[in-house]
C-alpha cells in the first residue's frame, strides 16, 4: 500500500531520499495486527523498552566505572555515593536486568502456550532463542563487573565449567581467563564484551522484528488472519495498549527500584571480591537458577563425568529450544484448543519454578531428588510429550475466523501485572 | 476497519475525531513526554562533576612560611599548578619601578584575569607573595620561573617567567609582554591569608564574590 | 478448566516462595533473628539525625579502633555529603577530620609524612593494611563497616517480615551471652546468640556507658547498639532518603500517567470491542 502523500514538504523531501516516513507509516499505521491480541502480547514491546533502558543506564554507568580489580568495587560505590543520581542509575540498571529477564521469560512462555513458534514463525522463534542466549551472556558478564564476592566466585565457577570439555577444555578456560584464574585480564575483557553484546542483541532484535512483520503476529486463537475484518492497524490500537502496559510495568519496576532495590540481589556482592575466601553459598542471580539446578543435578552417567554431564544438560536445555518448532507435531497452535497440552504446559511452568528453588539451595537431601526429577521432566516435556501429544491429542474445534470468534476481544487485564514475584 | 490515519509516529490522532479521545490522547502524550524528560534528566546530570570531584576542588591551605625569599613553590588546586613566590625586596622594587610597562600588553591588568583584590601592580593581596595559576595563556604549558636578571633572555630581562613551548614572557607579577604569543596575563586564583603563614587558595576573602570561572583565559 | 490453571499457578508460586524463603540463610543453626523497628524502616523511613550522630560517636570511640570505614569521607558527614550528610556543619567536619592523621607525600625530599586529615579524605583506617589488622587480632580480620548492613541483609527470598541487615548487626551487638554450660569456646572466641555457629572472634564491644553521649541520652548497651546501627545503615546507603522521596514522586506520576493511558486505551478500543 502506498503511503499517503504528506502535506509537509520537508517530510516529502526526506522520504524521497530515505523513505523513513513511508517505513514508519507502513509499520505503524498500515501493518495489520490481529484484533484479538491479549495483554500477554505486551511483553515483546516491554522487552524492547527494557533493552533501551539497560543501554541508556549502562552507557552512563560506563562513564564512571573502572574495570580494574583494584578499583572496580570502589568505582561502583563512588557511583552510588558521589555521582549525581548515580544511585538511581545503578539501581535501575541492576533491577533492570532482573525485570528484563522477567519480561522475556513471560514472553517465551506466551510463545510456548500459543504455539507462536510454529510454522511460519520458526525463524522468529530461533532468533528469539539467540537473543536469550546473548542476554544470558551479557548478564553473566555484567554481574562480574562490580567485583563483589559473588561476581568473582560466580565467574570462577562458570568459567571453570568449560574445563569439562574433553581435550581442549583447560586451554579454553585459560584462554577465557587470560591468566591462571579469574583476574584483571578477565574483568577487563568482560567489560569490553558486556559493552558490545547489547548492540549485538539490538541487531538480532531488529531481525526478530523483521521476521515478525513478515507474517504478522500470532494471536490467542492461534489461527491465521483471513482478511481485513480480522485485523486492526497497529497504531493507534496497540501503541496505546502497549503504552498502558508499559505504565503498569513501570509502576511495578519502580516499586522495586525505589523501595526494594536489593531484594532480588545477593547481599554478598556488597563484599569486595576475595580470592582467598569462598563464600558459604555460591548462587547465581535468580534468572539463572533453573539452569544452575540442572547443572548440579546430573550425576556421573556411564563414562561421562558429572561435571561434563551437567554442562551438557544445561546447554542442552537451551539447545532444545532451538529445535522446538520441529519437536511439536501438533497442527494446532494455541493451547486454548489443546486441552491436554494445557496441563503439560502448566506442569512445565511449575517445573521451572521448582528447578529455580533447587538452584537456590545447597544440593543436599530432598533438593537433589527434586532437582533430578525436575531436570528429567524438562527433557521429557520437550523430547517426549511434545512429539507424542501432536499425534495422540484430539484438539478442540477451531473457530472459523478471528472476527467470528471475537466477542470480548480476548484480553485479560490482569495479564500485564501478572507474576512479578518470580523468585 | 483498518483505516489509515495520518503518518507520523505516536501522533495519537483519532480517525473519527472524538474530542474526548483526542484530549485524552494528547494529555497522555504530554504527561508521558514530561515523564520522559524527567527520566532523562538524571542521566544528563550524572555527567556533572560528582561530589568527590567537587570536594577535591575545595580550597587548599598552603603553609608559606617555609618558602625562602626569592623562591617559588608549586601546589595543585583543581588539578592546576598554582605558583606561589616569596618576592624579595629587590623584586618588589623592580615591580614598583615598572620600567617595562611600555613593553607589556596589559600593564594595568584591565583584562579580567585576576580578582579585584589583586588588581594592582603587584597583582597580589600582599606585595611579598605572588600567587598565580601557572598555565601559559597561549596554549597551556607551564611557564618557567626565571627570577635571575639578564642571562639568556638578554640584558634587559629583569626577572619573571619564560614559557619554553613558544617563548611567551611574563614579568615578576605575571603580566605578559608584547610580541609574544600569549594574549593575557597569567591568571590569579581566588585566595586570601588566613594567617601570616597560611594562604587559602581557592577561596575569596569574605568581602569578595569573585567568580574564578569568569576569567578570560585559564 | 480455565479457572483451574490460574489456581495451579498461584499454588506453584506460593510453594516456590515458601521454598525459597530461607535461602542464603545466615546460620547452620538458625536462631531466629529478633527484629527492631528503625527510623529508616518503610517507604517513608528517614535517618534520625540525632541517632546517626550518636552512632557516629559510638563508631569513633569504640568501633574505629579495629574496624575501618573506607568508603565514607569526612565530608560525607557535612552539608556537602550524599543525602545532605548527618547534620554536622562544615567547621565541625573539619574538626572531626583534623583529629586523625594520614600519611601523605612524597615531599620534595622524597619522604612520606604525616598530616592532619582533610574533609575530603576517607575515614582513616585503624591499621595501614589488612595484614597489620590481622596481626593485632590473632589472625582474625575485623571487616570494614562501610557496607556491613547491606552485606548482612537476608537476600533473595527475604519476606517483608524477615530480619534486615540492620536487625542482624543489632542482634550481634546485643547478643553476647555466657555460653551454655559444658560448651567449650575455642581460643579467642566469644559466645554470641545470633552469630552463625555462636562463636564470634569479636569481644563484646558495647556495655552500658561505654560512650557518654554529647546530647545527654542515656547510653545503655541497647541504645548504643541502636545508634551505631543507625549510623552504619546511613554509612551503607546515605542516599536512601533521596531514593524514597523520589520514589514517591515517581510512583504518583506513574499512577496518574497510567490512569490517563488506560482511559485513552478504553476510548480508542471502544469501537473494536
Amino acid at each position: 500500500m502506498a503511503a499517503p502523500q504528506s502535506q509537509n514538504a520537508l517530510v516529502r523531501w526526506i522520504d524521497r531520499r530515505l523513505p523513513v516516513f513511508t517505513f514508519i507509516n507502513h509499520e505503524l499505521n498500515e501493518y495489520p495486527t490481529p484484533k484479538n491480541l491479549s495483554y500477554w502480547w505486551n511483553f515483546g514491546s516491554l522487552a524492547g523498552i527494557m533493552l533501551v533502558i539497560m543501554m541508556a543506564t549502562g552507557i552512563f554507568l560506563a562513564m564512571e566505572y573502572t574495570p580494574n580489580v583494584n578499583l572496580a568495587f570502589d568505582s561502583v560505590e563512588r557511583i552510588m555515593r558521589d555521582v549525581n543520581w548515580g544511585w538511581l542509575i545503578r539501581y535501575i540498571h541492576m533491577n533492570g536486568a532482573s525485570f528484563f529477564f522477567i519480561v522475556v521469560y513471560i514472553h517465551i512462555f506466551r510463545g510456548l502456550y500459543y504455539g507462536s513458534y510454529k510454522e511460519p514463525r520458526e525463524l522468529l522463534w530461533i532468533l528469539g532463542v539467540i537473543i536469550l542466549l546473548c542476554m544470558m551472556a551479557t548478564a553473566f558478564m555484567g554481574y562480574v563487573l562490580p567485583w563483589g564476592q559473588m561476581s568473582y566466585w560466580g565467574a570462577t565457577v562458570i568459567t571453570n565449567l568449560f574445563g569439562a570439555i574433553p581435550v581442549v577444555g583447560n586451554d579454553i578456560v585459560t584462554w577465557l581467563w587470560g591468566g591462571f584464574a579469574v583476574d584483571n585480564p578477565t574483568l577487563n575483557r568482560f567489560y569490553a564484551l558486556h559493552y558490545l553484546m547489547p548492540f549485538v542483541i539490538l541487531g538480532v532484535v531488529g531481525l526478530h522484528i523483521m521476521a515478525l512483520h513478515t507474517n504478522g503476529s500470532n494471536n490467542p486463537l492461534g489461527i491465521d488472519r483471513k482478511g481485513p475484518q480480522d485485523s486492526i492497524p497497529f497504531h493507534p490500537y496497540y501503541t496505546i495498549k502497549d503504552s498502558f502496559g508499559l505504565g503498569v510495568f513501570l509502576i511495578i519496576f519502580c516499586i522495586f527500584v525505589f523501595y526494594f532495590p536489593n531484594a532480588l540481589g545477593d547481599p554478598q556482592n556488597y563484599i569486595r571480591a576475595n580470592p582467598l575466601q569462598t563464600p558459604p553459598e555460591i548462587v547465581p542471580e535468580w534468572y539463572f537458577l533453573p539452569f544452575y539446578a540442572m547443572l548440579r543435578s546430573v550425576p556421573d552417567i556411564l563414562f561421562i563425568k558429572a561435571k561434563l554431564a551437567g554442562v551438557l544438560t544445561m546447554f542442552g536445555s537451551i539447545f532444545l529450544l532451538f529445535i522446538l518448532p520441529w519437536l511439536d507435531t501438533s497442527p494446532v497452535r494455541s493451547a486454548r484448543f489443546r486441552p491436554v497440552y494445557k496441563w503439560w504446559f502448566w506442569l512445565l511452568v511449575i517445573d521451572v519454578f521448582a528447578l529455580g528453588a533447587v538452584g537456590a539451595h545447597r544440593p543436599e537431601g530432598w533438593w537433589i531428588v527434586i532437582g533430578r526429577f525436575g531436570t528429567l521432566y524438562y527433557y521429557i516435556h520437550f523430547l517426549i510429550v511434545f512429539p507424542l501429544l501432536g499425534i495422540f491429542e484430539r484438539p478442540l474445534p477451531l473457530p472459523t475466523s478471528i472476527s467470528a470468534a471475537v466477542t470480548k476481544g480476548g484480553g485479560k487485564l490482569a495479564g500485564a501485572s501478572a507474576p512479578m514475584e518470580k523468585p | 476497519m483498518a483505516d489509515t490515519a495520518q503518518p507520523g509516529p505516536m501522533a495519537a490522532h483519532g480517525h473519527e475525531g472524538g474530542t474526548r479521545r483526542d484530549f485524552l490522547s494528547i494529555a497522555a502524550t504530554a504527561v508521558a513526554g514530561v515523564g520522559a524528560a524527567c527520566a532523562v534528566w538524571p542521566l544528563i546530570s550524572s555527567m556533572n562533576p560528582a561530589r568527590d570531584t567537587l570536594a577535591a576542588g575545595a580550597p587548599i591551605d598552603v603553609d608559606i612560611s617555609k618558602i625562602q625569599p626569592g623562591q617559588q613553590i608549586i601546589v595543585l588546586w583543581r588539578s592546576r599548578p598554582i605558583y606561589i613566590v616569596n618576592r624579595t625586596k629587590a623584586m618588589q622594587d623592580i615591580i614598583k619601578a615598572d620600567k617595562d610597562a611600555g613593553s607589556l600588553r596589559d600593564p594595568n591588568s584591565n583584562a579580567n584575569q585576576q580578582p579585584p583584590y589583586a588588581k594592582n601592580i603587584f597583582r597580589s593581596v600582599k606585595p611579598e607573595f605572588l600567587v598565580l595559576v601557572g598555565i601559559c595563556t597561549h596554549l597551556g604549558c607551564l611557564p618557567e620561573f626565571t627570577p635571575q636578571a639578564g642571562g639568556s633572555l638578554g640584558p634587559s630581562w629583569q626577572g619573571g617567567y619564560f614559557c619554553p613551548c613558544h617563548g611567551s614572557k611574563y614579568d615578576l607579577s605575571g603580566r605578559v609582554f608584547q610580541n609574544v604569543p600569549a594574549p593575557y596575563n597569567l591568571p590569579v586564583p581566588p585566595y586570601h591569608f588566613i594567617s601570616d603563614t597560611q594562604i587559602r587558595v581557592g577561596e575569596n576573602p569574605s568581602d569578595s564574590t569573585f567568580d574564578f570561572n569568569s576569567i578570560e583565559q585559564i | 478448566m480455565r479457572r483451574l490453571a490460574p489456581t495451579l499457578i498461584k499454588g506453584a508460586l506460593i510453594g516456590a516462595g515458601l521454598l525459597l524463603a530461607p535461602i542464603v540463610a545466615q546460620a547452620q543453626e538458625e536462631t531466629p533473628l529478633p527484629r527492631t523497628s528503625w527510623s529508616f524502616d518503610g517507604p517513608f523511613g528517614t535517618y534520625d539525625r540525632a541517632a546517626v550522630q550518636r552512632g557516629f560517636q559510638v563508631y569513633q570511640s569504640v568501633c574505629s579502633n579495629c574496624h575501618s570505614l573506607n568508603l565514607v569521607t569526612y565530608d560525607d558527614l557535612g552539608p556537602n555529603g550524599p543525602g545532605g550528610g548527618i547534620g554536622y556543619s562544615e567547621d565541625q567536619v573539619k574538626g572531626i577530620a583534623a583529629e586523625k592523621e594520614v600519611t601523605d607525600g612524597p615531599n620534595d625530599q622524597g619522604e612520606m609524612f604525616q598530616r592532619p586529615a582533610r574533609p575530603s579524605d576517607h575515614f582513616v583506617p585503624p591499621f595501614p593494611n589488612d595484614q597489620a589488622n590481622r596481626a593485632a587480632h590473632n589472625g582474625a580480620l575485623p571487616p570494614d563497616l562501610s557496607l556491613i548492613v547491606k552485606e548482612r541483609a537476608a537476600g533473595l527470598g527475604a519476606l517483608p517480615w524477615s530480619a534486615s541487615g540492620a536487625d542482624y548487626v543489632y542482634d550481634i551487638l546485643t547478643g553476647f551471652k555466657n555460653p551454655p554450660p559444658n560448651e567449650k569456646l575455642p581460643d579467642n572466641s566469644y559466645y554470641n546468640e545470633y552469630f552463625p555457629g555462636h562463636h564470634i572472634a569479636m569481644p563484646p564491644p558495647l556495655a552500658d556507658d561505654t560512650v557518654s553521649y554529647s546530647d545527654g541520652t542515656k547510653a545503655t548497651t541497647a541504645q548504643e547498639a541502636h545508634d551505631v546501627v543507625t549510623f552504619l545503615t546511613w554509612a551503607a546507603e546515605p542516599t536512601m532518603e533521596d531514593r524514597k522521596r523520589n520514589g514517591a514522586k515517581v510512583l504518583i506520576f506513574l499512577v496518574v500517567l497510567t490512569g490517563l493511558l488506560y482511559a485513552a486505551k478504553r476510548k480508542i478500543w471502544a469501537g473494536v470491542h
